[in-house]
This record gives C-alpha cells, sequence and structure tokens, in this order.
C-alpha cells in the first residue's frame, strides 16, 4: 500500500490522538486504538475467559492443522487413529469410556467413543476444530473487509454512491442469510470455500451498518477536516484516520461474527452444504449421528458441545470486549 | 404522516428490495451447474422429448428473456412450474408455506414469553444470583446451534423419556379426517400442539436468548433513567416503576431485536425442519435443491425474502406505533 508522505502528520503520535485532540485536555489517554484496548481487556474477567477458551481452541485448532498439513497424521496415528480413514479394527458406534450401549462397552482408547465408522470420536472432533476455527476466521476476515469498504466508501461519499451502496446491501440482507448462503453454494459449489465465503458476504452488511454510522459521525469531526484542509487525500483520510478511530465497535463485532460463522456454517454441513466427508466437520458430524439417534445418543452430543464451547469462547470475548471498551460502562 | 400512510409508504418501499431479491435469486440460479431436463429425463433422453420439455419450461430462451418473463410473472403472482412435482411452484408453497409460518410465529411466541421476565428479573437483581442464571442462559442459548438442541431434545424426551412424538407436524386447522387417532377439532389441536413442542424450542431458543439480553440491558438502562428517579422520588412503589415506567420505554429495543431476529429465524427454520422432518418451506428449498428445481429454488428463495421484508416492516410499524417520538417518513 502506498502511503501518502503528507500523512506525516499523525505518524507521531497513536491513532486516537485525534478524540484527545477535540477536547482540550493534553493528559487524557488514547481511548481507540490496539494498545488501549489490550490494556482494558486484560482487567475485564469476561474477556480475559473469553481469550482462555479462544487460546485454547486455536491452540487444537493449529495442532490439528500441523498435523494435517505438515505431518500427514503421523501424530494422530501415533496415537493409533486417524480421524479421516476407516481404522482395521472397527468397533462401530461404541459409548465414552466407562458407559455401555448395544454395540459395546467404552474402552479407554476412545475416550469419546467412536463414529458409525469406527473412527475415533474425540480425533474426529478435535479435526473439526480445524475446520470451524478456518471457517469462522475466514468468513469474518472476507465480510469485515468487504463490509469495511463499502460502508467506509459509503459513509465518506454520501451521495449518490451512498446510495446505491446502501441499497444493494439492504438486498443482499433481505434474504435471510442461510437461505442465501444455501442458494450461493448450490450455484457455484458446494464446498468449504464457497461456505465461507458465502457466509462472508452474509456478513458484508453488518460490518458495513457498523463503519458507516461511525464513519458519517467522524466524517463531520474537526481533525478530519484539518487533515483535508492539510491535504491529505481521502483514500488516506479514511484508512489512517476513519477506519482506525472505528476500531473498538469493529473489534467487538468482528469477535462476534467469528462465533455466528462457525454456527451458520455448522448449520450448512448439516445440510449437506460445506466441509464433505471425510473430512471431519462438526456439522457434517451431527448430520450423520441423526441416523444412530436411538442406539448410539453420545455420537450426537459431543460435535454440538464442541461447538457450544468454541462459540461461547468468542462470545464472552465480544462480550467481554465491549465491556473493557465502552467507557459508559466501566465499573 | 398518518401510521396507515406510514405503512404504505414502506409497503412501496419494498417493492425496490423484492425486485432486487428476484435478480439475485434468479442469477444464483441459473449460475446452477447441470442441466434440470436431464435429471428429469435420465441421461440419455430422445431430442424432441429434451425440446419438447425445454419449451414448455420456457428453458430454450435466452436469458434476459427469461428474467423479464419470470419478473413479469412474479409480479402476476405466477413462479413458474416445479419440475420436480410437476404442479405449480406457488401451489406448493402455499402447502408448506402455512407450516413454516406456524413454526416461527410459536417459536417467537415462545422466546418472547420466556425472555421478557427473564430479562427484566435479571435486570431488576442486577449481578444477583437470578441475573447470573438468566445471563449464563442466555449465553448457552445464544451459542447453541438450533438443530443441535433438536438433536438433544429429540434424544432426550421423544426417545428416552417417550413425551413428545420425534418429528412431523400436523397443522391444528387440517381436517381431523386426515388425521391418525383424532376424531374432533379438540384432538388435531392438542396433537398439534403436541407435536409442535419440540420444534419451538429448537427453533426458539436462540430467539429467547437474544431478546432476553436485550431486554435485560434496555431495562437496566431505563431503570436508570431520570424518570425513574423522580418517580421513586415520588414515593410510587418499585413494582409500579418497573411494570409502568421503565417497561414500556425498555420495549422499543426489543422489537428491533425481534425484526433483526427474523433472518436467523428463517434460516433456523430450514434446520429445524430438516431436524423434525417437518415438510415446510424449509424442506421445500432443499428438495428443490437437490434435484435442481430452478424455479422452485427461486420461488422458495423468493417467498423466504418476502416474508421476512413483511416480518421487518411489520416490526418498523410496530415500532412507530409504539413510540409517539418516532416522525413517520421524514428522511
Amino acid at each position: 500500500m502506498a502511503i501518502n508522505d503528507t500523512t506525516d502528520i499523525d505518524d507521531t503520535t497513536d491513532v486516537g490522538d485525534g478524540s484527545a485532540d477535540g477536547d482540550d485536555a493534553g493528559e487524557i489517554e488514547s481511548r481507540v486504538g490496539i494498545r488501549y484496548t489490550l490494556k482494558q481487556v486484560r482487567h475485564d474477567t469476561t474477556a480475559r475467559i473469553g481469550i482462555y477458551i479462544v487460546g485454547f481452541m486455536t491452540f487444537v485448532a493449529a495442532f490439528a492443522a500441523v498435523d494435517y498439513y505438515l505431518l500427514d497424521y503421523a501424530i494422530a496415528e501415533a496415537v493409533w487413529y486417524n480421524p479421516e480413514t476407516d481404522p482395521d479394527r472397527v468397533e462401530r458406534l461404541l459409548p465414552p469410556v466407562g458407559m455401555e450401549n448395544q454395540f459395546g462397552q467404552g474402552v479407554l482408547e476412545h475416550p469419546l467413543g467412536t463414529d458409525h465408522r469406527g473412527r475415533d470420536l474425540l480425533g474426529r472432533v478435535v479435526y473439526g476444530t480445524r475446520v470451524a476455527m478456518t471457517v469462522g476466521f475466514m468468513a469474518t476476515t472476507i465480510g469485515l473487509t468487504g463490509g469495511t469498504l463499502i460502508g467506509a466508501v459509503s459513509g465518506y461519499y454520501g451521495g449518490w454512491i451512498d446510495d446505491v451502496l446502501q441499497r444493494a446491501t439492504e438486498t443482499v440482507y433481505a434474504i435471510p442469510f442461510l437461505v442465501l448462503v444455501i442458494a450461493f453454494m448450490t450455484a457455484f459449489g458446494r464446498d468449504l470455500r464457497f461456505a465461507m465465503i458465502g457466509v462472508g458476504i452474509t456478513a458484508i452488511p453488518v460490518f458495513n451498518r457498523l463503519i458507516r454510522s461511525r464513519v458519517v459521525s467522524i466524517r463531520e469531526e474537526d481533525y478530519i477536516e484539518a487533515a483535508r484542509a492539510a491535504g491529505v487525500k481521502d483514500r488516506n483520510i479514511i484508512l489512517r484516520h476513519v477506519i482506525p478511530n472505528s476500531f473498538a465497535p469493529v473489534l467487538v463485532q468482528a469477535t462476534l461474527q467469528v462465533g455466528v460463522s462457525i454456527l451458520i456454517v455448522a448449520g450448512l454441513s448439516f445440510l449437506g452444504f460445506g466441509a464433505q466427508p471425510p473430512t471431519p466437520s462438526w456439522g457434517q458430524m451431527l448430520s450423520v449421528s441423526r441416523g444412530y439417534m436411538l442406539p448410539a445418543p453420545t455420537f450426537s452430543v459431543f460435535p454440538g458441545i464442541a461447538i457450544l464451547i468454541t462459540v461461547i469462547g468468542f462470545n464472552i470475548l465480544g462480550d467481554g470486549l465491549q465491556d473493557a471498551l465502552d467507557p459508559r460502562i466501566n465499573n | 404522516m398518518s401510521l396507515l400512510r406510514y405503512t404504505l409508504w414502506r409497503l412501496a418501499q419494498a417493492i425496490p428490495v423484492l425486485i432486487g431479491i428476484v435478480t439475485i435469486t434468479f442469477f444464483l440460479a441459473n449460475q446452477i451447474p447441470g442441466d434440470p431436463v436431464e435429471i428429469m429425463l435420465g441421461a440419455t433422453p430422445a431430442q424432441e422429448q429434451v425440446e419438447a420439455i425445454r419449451a414448455r419450461y420456457g428453458l430454450d430462451r435466452p436469458i434476459h428473456v427469461r428474467y423479464l418473463t419470470y419478473l413479469s410473472g412474479v409480479a402476476t403472482g405466477d413462479l413458474g412450474l416445479s419440475i420436480y412435482y410437476d404442479r405449480p411452484v406457488l401451489e406448493m408453497i402455499l402447502l408448506r408455506l402455512p407450516v413454516t409460518l406456524l413454526l416461527m410465529l410459536s417459536a417467537f411466541a415462545f422466546a418472547i414469553v420466556t425472555a421478557i421476565p427473564l430479562g427484566v428479573i435479571s435486570a431488576k437483581r442486577r449481578n444477583e444470583p437470578a441475573d447470573h442464571v438468566s445471563r449464563i442462559v442466555s449465553l448457552i442459548g445464544v451459542s447453541t446451534p438450533s438443530f443441535w438442541i433438536g438433536l438433544v431434545l429429540i434424544i432426550v424426551f421423544a426417545f428416552h423419556l417417550g413425551w413428545f412424538p420425534a418429528r412431523g407436524l400436523i397443522l391444528p386447522w387440517a381436517d381431523p379426517a386426515d388425521v391418525r387417532g383424532a376424531a374432533t377439532r379438540l384432538e388435531v389441536i392438542r396433537q398439534s400442539a403436541h407435536h409442535l413442542f419440540l420444534p419451538m424450542i429448537s427453533l426458539g431458543t436462540l430467539q429467547m436468548a437474544q431478546i432476553t439480553r436485550i431486554e435485560r440491558s434496555s431495562m437496566v438502562d431505563s431503570l436508570q433513567g431520570e424518570y425513574v428517579t423522580l418517580a421513586r422520588a415520588y414515593g410510587v412503589p418499585e413494582s409500579t416503576i418497573v411494570r409502568k415506567h421503565a417497561f414500556q420505554v425498555a420495549q422499543l429495543p426489543v422489537i428491533t431485536i425481534i425484526g433483526l431476529g427474523l433472518s436467523t429465524a428463517l434460516g433456523g427454520a430450514v434446520l429445524t425442519e430438516t431436524v423434525f422432518e417437518i415438510q415446510g418451506m424449509g424442506r421445500l428449498i432443499i428438495t428443490a435443491i437437490n434435484n435442481q428445481d430452478y424455479e422452485l429454488i427461486m420461488g422458495t428463495t423468493l417467498v423466504f425474502g418476502f416474508v421476512y421484508v413483511i416480518g421487518v416492516i411489520i416490526t418498523d410499524v410496530t415500532y412507530s406505533y409504539l413510540d409517539p417520538r418516532v416522525t413517520y417518513g421524514d428522511d
């Protein structure tokens, strides 16, 4: 990205200097930007719990990703199962350790039992984390990027550009998003890539609205006026002032959106859109488990718990961030 | 502007959005790979047979002609023919739509009836045990996939306890002669409620959780309002304050969140109908997609969008009816 030399104006200070300049006191600390956010989050218990859960899930996902991409299931096979291929010794639908069902007794090598093809359920759930986290982050990134661009341009320029862009996103928003993604995936492809893109597109209106409303209010601020008067280009004003000043609410929304995306993609996989077998994804595991709810109910339980814990993590983190970043709710 | 004129104005505003939805669905449906005629007639059909079918369903005309024909058809209530069912699309939709609407309305009724007391108690007893319980319940509610709740409910209440049926739905206005084990209208209604209970909770939990969260924060704000302080100073009993002064004002954000929740709920209906094998709009769109039934895919997507837009208009009108500060259509 080419940085215009006129933007040197604010290089010496933090991105948040603008709002502080608006008030007359020089002592006021910056209330926007990454450093401030991190400081606030450290003091917030809820946000910390969220960070622990999200961190743990990211770690599990990273472990599965490394094993999958770099080691070709070396770790997974070392503890004897491969989550994607059928095992040699088929023990279908075993219950978790310590429980019993018509297929046999739970054994320690399969702590959560096995699935309908005898694959270790814990292994599949762990590998499902990779899919869920990837999809959650990618879809959110797509929505965030698209929504930020549209919202910033729309809010900054106003007029007919605003009208056209807003009507277009409203129309996309007017189709219930699961239905929209299903139609989108039917048209372009049923695999995981299109699930990410589709869910990402449905998130665009959310970020668009958020950014646009921030931009409309920031646009009139004195420091934007000053930047404009100093000859800073529109693009740089948007990128270096307007967007960073919308950082806090966007961060909160993005965190929550990762959870929402994971839920939607799980729903899509449940309907047969998204990760295709044998790739383990939580939604698709639940879809298969429907056929075995009576003889092996625990098969339906664990993938769901994995979704629940992950999404709770993002929700708690999002709520915590909101509390930490909203000066009105402090204490 | 009067409320009636505002309503008409909102309806008129919906027309371009609906045209937009038609456009999006039409072009998405035309992106779908594969040939519906082939699916219908098998891999090696006779040439004249293919042409006859193509002509019958209008597939032999260029795309822009088909688009305009479709658009004018929609305007007159003609959504085309379903290739799979060999019946008019509108007829299929009218057959299935009541089922989905019943499911949606009951889910929202369940959500509102449980969430409002929960939210109010939570706000009134802020940071007390009741508040913590309500917050945890709503956190789990927003983090759990609706279809998984459905699976767990089926395992526990249908298979294990046998209290409720695991699949299907009976419309309360169905002919008693068509319903097994029901001789009277009352019996039909009882069976309908019996079937509806689990899907209603499965679909309504997310809405319940979201409404609870908004109700709580809205009531917390409202209880800190100056008018509440004033009422307290006048010695108005606390219960009257909560019930009368704080409650009414706090309901406006709740209406907004109900409107926004419609999109999620319509998508959730697709999942819930899959879990409980209910023959509603959700199953219809999935059947349409699996059989590459273009017209039916477009029709169902369009109706999903239509229901959502109407729902949003209803919430908007309710909002402006309840909030005397809203001036209709000034922008």
